[in-house]
């Protein structure tokens, strides 16, 4: 199973970027909710291939992700 | 990868913050700070003899309680000078000034100035959240175009 990452890219105007990696499923959403609080304001977002894959955890990462908000 | 979001930043910093991500963007442009507070009068003078631009950040909010009135740092880089300073609506705004320059190349040095103090601010803003989060960096890099590159794990 590939490692759960997530990649935080700040050009040098100041744009953010960020990419879930190896996290399967809607609960990579939250994450990517999270960072765009923490931010700013959303432009855009894509989801990919790996976002309408399953896995086991994804209910539990959902329920960790709200607990640390 | 599983998805991807663009997020464009807002400034929301009590002077001192902002202050220190201009102190820290600047170096790579070749700026240095001239003075912090006491600069307006100095300004005002040379500013009758130059060409001057002004950059407002819309997405930002100096907080009030922690900038005074005349809260200014000013940088500069051979004799283009760039004052940040709070706008009347609590904005921040950037007046570059500068001795034979247009108006649109000052305007393109200050915005480029300010893209680099927001990649400061978020980078602070970013680093510090996922502290508090016990998230942890594995990796970090900067790329050769200067964008920031921030790997996370323990999510």
């Amino acid at each position: 199973m590939a490692q759960e990452e997530i990649e935080i890219e700040i050009a040098p105007n100041g744009q953010v970027t960020v990419r879930t990696i190896g996290i399967k499923g809607p609960v990579c959403m939250d994450y990517a909710d999270l960072f765009a609080q923490i931010i700013g304001r959303e432009e855009h977002r894509e989801k990919t291939a790996e976002y309408y894959e399953t896995a086991e955890q994804q209910v539990q990462r959902h329920v960790d992700v709200k607990q640390r908000r | 990868m599983s998805s991807v979001v663009v997020v464009t930043p807002l400034i929301v910093a009590g002077w001192p913050v902002i202050t220190a991500a201009v102190t820290a963007a600047i170096g790579s442009l070749g700026f240095s700070v001239v003075k912090g507070a006491e600069a307006p009068a100095t300004i005002a003078n040379t500013a009758k003899t130059n060409t001057r631009a002004e950059v407002d950040v819309e997405d930002s909010e100096v907080l009030q309680e922690a900038a005074s009135a005349g809260s200014e740092l000013v940088v500069e880089r051979d004799g283009v000078r760039v004052i940040f300073s709070r706008d009347l609506r609590g904005a921040l705004k950037l007046c570059v000034e500068g001795e034979g320059h247009s108006k649109a190349e000052l305007k393109r040095i200050g915005e480029e100035l300010l893209g680099r103090v927001t990649q400061q601010y978020v980078y602070h803003r970013v680093v510090s959240e996922l502290q508090e989060r016990n998230m942890t960096i594995v990796d970090e890099q900067v790329a050769a175009d200067r964008t920031v590159k921030i790997r996370v794990r323990n999510l």
